[in-house]
């Protein structure tokens, strides 16, 4: 509704300014994506006199395919981006945990999570949502993925239906983080019903199936008895187009309406298109180099320091990145409440200061080896200015990039002393971060640890302990004092180059407003889209 | 004819059994545990357990000495069964079924827009060997030869799609959404065979009994249409049936390109997944194809130019 007003206001005014010449000089002296009305339309102006009438489908261009077997599990649509199934907790834009199809939850033991449902909610066969339902999705995922249990931290035959609207979840370990981990579009609630073979997908969003064309696209229709704000548009197509460059393509041809993600080195030309303009969104994710602790030479601290104050965080986002993102202090994007991007005082980029760190170091001259994924948008230039940058200096390195797996292979054996990375999270739980980057039982640490006892951007010792009392408590403050603590210390010891943090954009029309890119894009929302004539 | 036959068939289950192994080698041997790499791609990048990566292992035999895997996968396919996904126990006869029809109807297309540029183009240039038209067409083949195909798929979208807006830009479905990757396809292959044919038709071009045609009488259009052509595109056909296999190679970048399903996309996303049973099965369809192709290209032979013998083919 605030932004119907919004709208109208808008255009009120607008009309009152009258004449087109004086609305294309506003959209001129308006100039960038920073834009006059707070919804991201800042070039969209000279239209607005055009919007009259509301158009009732818009096209969304997705870069992931919604239609994959991967997600029979769901009558064969993928649970994220449309809108169509709806997990038990949101994420709202800020990281925070939204009540969802459950209005509350509680802790009543150290392993035992009473979910509360919403009532009223009604399934798209028109039945109403029930406990008995979410026993039956959990139990979907955990037969489904192997994995799961170990996500989720629970086991098969621990989610009970304690009445129509309570459901009591058992997890293995006192697991305080559990509502956020299952805040994740993957854990949606579904209808028992649901069938992959037909297409049959039965869920509770805003959205529901009308048509799937796979590998093509997902057609959806405002479904009438939502629980939640009913939608502005009566369809909505979601549409396949996994190529950055033919998505944007598509868009300036009008076949689309909103493209998600479009390629960084278009980001110039899209706010220069009159008819089109950039949403941004920060995400809960980083770019960061990774530094090797534990392999000659890169295990000497004035050289990690070094390293740092040679390169310059803001030439990589000015120049790579096109300024999608911001230049990063840490390697936990600020989005995140225990981020401690405020409190640390980062590396100035400082030649001279990182020369003379050089000659304090042990280094003799060898060759560092900077990793880098194949597949990392902008990877290997990247590598490149973080050679260039060491290179000037007095530090040799050379560049590998590898295929994905092979990468991952080669992090986990400790092959390189610089890996090129990006973090981030797809569920309200962000904890999984710091815990698999930097703890010595974490992803790529727990390999080496657990042979060797040493790790990869591991400090061990404090670090650990303080990593475990933020997972493990509850308390916001505690989680984000301790956190807090173990950053510091990563960032004292340069365990890490921090790069970026991460920002997602999309491209629309100026003809569609409303767009609500979720801090996790994922968890976009649809609802109040409109498309005007 | 039939010993001909009978020989080809079994040098063909040998080149087959090659590849087989081949395959299954060069996937066993890739870096990246399948199990991880498929089950971090399911978490969404997030590392998964030990036990989970253990029962995968267990479940798809990876933990068998590879001797055995190969044993399974070979007797599983001599029943008709190349295995299932590892990401959603799809089978992967059924996807590489699935994706099939789109490729086929691709590289169809492409042959096409192939033939139907290169043919007159590649007689043009003969028949004016050393004139204009000839180098304009040896340059416009030069030019098909050295454009990558993405490069030309986005400038054919940005013509035809953006500027003057009479075809979408992607999709698959329809036969406006075909053109563009039709002739994206096309072009290349048009600039190998244009290349062919102009030298095949020059030395045609030469023979004797061209110049006893002519001096006969007959008109130039039937001495160079109906006399040279026909022998000049004999190794034109040997070259098309070889590229339209390779055509399925092309199809990979403009099937990603342009949104379409297929087996190139299948091959390469399978690549990437690891998932190894819909590669293996896949590269051993693509070599049937391949083997099926140059024998059907063989028997065509015969009966467009009687002088080539069987026996002497299969020697």
């Amino acid at each position: 509704m605030t932004r119907n007003t919004q709208l109208n206001d808008r255009r009120t005014v607008l009309k009152t300014l009258g004449g087109a010449g004086i609305v294309s000089l506003a959209g001129c002296l308006g100039g960038g994506s920073d834009d006059d009305n707070g919804n991201g339309n800042g070039n969209g102006d000279p239209d607005d006199q055009d919007r009259s009438e509301q158009l009732p489908s818009a096209t969304i261009a997705l870069n992931d395919d919604p239609t994959r077997d991967d997600w029979n599990l769901y009558g064969g649509v993928t649970p994220y981006w449309t809108n169509i199934l709806e997990p038990l907790v949101w994420v709202s834009t800020d990281m925070e945990l939204e009540p969802w199809l459950a209005t509350d939850w509680e802790q009543v033991e150290d392993t035992v999570w009473e979910f509360s449902l919403r009532e009223g909610v009604t399934f798209h066969n028109g039945e109403e949502m029930t406990a008995d339902d979410v026993v039956f999705s959990f139990e979907g995922i955990l037969e489904e993925w192997a994995w799961a249990p170990g996500w989720i931290h629970v086991e098969s035959g621990d989610i009970v239906a304690l009445d129509d609207y309570t459901v009591e979840f058992t997890t293995t370990d006192p697991f305080p983080t559990f509502p956020g981990t299952i805040a994740h579009n993957m854990v949606a609630i579904q209808h028992p019903d649901r069938d992959h073979e037909s297409g049959t997908v039965i869920g509770t969003g805003p959205f529901q199936v009308d048509e799937i064309e796979k590998q093509q696209e997902v057609r959806t229709t405002a479904f009438e008895d939502y629980w939640n704000d009913e939608p502005v548009l009566e369809e909505l197509t979601f549409r396949v187009i996994e190529d950055p460059n033919t998505r944007t393509l598509a868009l300036e041809n009008r076949e689309i309406d909103l493209a998600l993600a479009p390629p960084r080195t278009r980001v110039s030309s899209i706010e220069d298109d009159d008819s089109l303009y950039l949403e941004r969104q920060n995400r809960p994710g980083a770019g960061y180099v990774g530094i090797n602790l534990y392999k000659s030479p890169t295990d000497d601290a004035d050289l990690r320091r070094a390293l740092n104050h040679a390169v310059s965080q803001e030439t990589i986002v000015e120049t790579i990145l096109e300024g999608v993102g911001e230049p990063a202090r840490g390697p936990i994007s600020p989005v995140i409440y225990w981020s401690a991007h405020d409190d640390i005082d980062g590396y100035e980029k400082d030649d001279d200061r990182a020369s003379d760190l050089v000659s304090d170091s042990s280094y003799d001259g060898q060759e560092l080896s900077i990793l880098v994924a194949n597949d990392m948008v902008d990877g290997r230039e990247m590598a490149q200015v973080v050679q260039g940058a060491i290179d000037g200096i007095g530090v040799n390195s050379e560049i590998q990039a590898l295929e994905r797996a092979a990468y991952s292979e080669a992090v986990r054996n400790g092959e390189a002393h610089l890996i090129l990375k990006e973090s981030g999270s797809n569920s309200g739980d962000a904890d999984y971060i710091i815990y698999e980057g930097f703890h010595s039982e974490g992803d790529v640490n727990q390999r080496l640890y657990g042979e060797d006892g040493t790790g990869l951007h591991n400090l061990g010792g404090e670090v650990d302990e303080l990593i475990e009392q933020g997972f493990q408590t509850g308390d916001e403050e505690e989680k984000a004092s301790a956190y807090k603590e173990a950053q510091q210390h990563i960032a004292d010891q340069a365990v890490t180059i921090p790069l970026y943090y991460s920002e997602y954009i999309a491209a629309a029309h100026a003809n569609i407003d409303g767009a609500e890119l979720g801090a996790i894009p994922q968890f976009s929302r649809w609802t109040n889209l409109e498309h005007w004539e | 004819m039939w010993k001909f036959v009978l020989r080809r068939s079994v040098t063909s289950l040998f080149v087959l059994f090659g590849v087989s192994v081949l395959t299954f080698l060069m996937v066993f041997f890739t870096p990246g545990d399948p199990a991880e790499t498929i089950l971090r791609q399911q978490m969404g990048g997030r590392t998964p357990p030990d036990a989970a990566i253990e029962q995968f292992r267990i479940e798809q035999g990876l933990n068998d000495p590879i001797l055995v895997q190969y044993g399974d996968w070979v007797a599983n396919i001599l029943q008709g069964d190349l295995g299932q996904s590892y990401h959603n126990d799809a089978s992967v006869v059924q996807l590489i079924f699935e994706n099939l029809w789109p490729t086929f109807e691709l590289a169809l297309a492409g042959l096409f827009v192939a033939l139907v540029i290169a043919v007159p183009t590649g007689v043009i240039s003969a028949v004016h060997k050393g004139g204009r038209l000839d180098y304009g067409s040896q340059l416009a083949a030069l030019l098909g030869l050295s454009m990558p195909n993405f490069w030309l798929g986005y400038l054919l979208m940005l013509v035809f799609a953006i500027q003057l807006g009479v075809l979408p830009t992607s999709g698959y479905g329809t036969a406006d959404q075909l053109v563009l990757p039709a002739i994206t396809l096309g072009t290349g292959m048009a600039a190998i065979v244009t290349r062919l044919l102009r030298s095949s038709m020059l030395e045609v071009l030469d023979e004797e009994y061209i110049r006893t045609a002519r001096s006969k009488g007959l008109r130039e259009r039937i001495v160079v249409y109906k006399h040279a052509l026909r022998n000049a595109l004999i190794p034109v056909i040997t070259i098309v049936g070889l590229q339209f296999g390779y055509l399925l190679n092309g199809a990979v970048i403009i099937e990603m390109v342009f949104q379409r399903p297929g087996l190139g996309r299948l091959l390469i996303d399978s690549i990437f997944a690891r998932d190894y049973p819909i590669v293996q099965g896949l590269v051993l369809v693509i070599a049937v194809f391949f083997v099926v192709t140059n024998f059907l290209v063989d028997v065509t032979y015969r009966y467009v130019d009687p002088r080539i013998s069987f026996e002497g083919a299969s020697k």
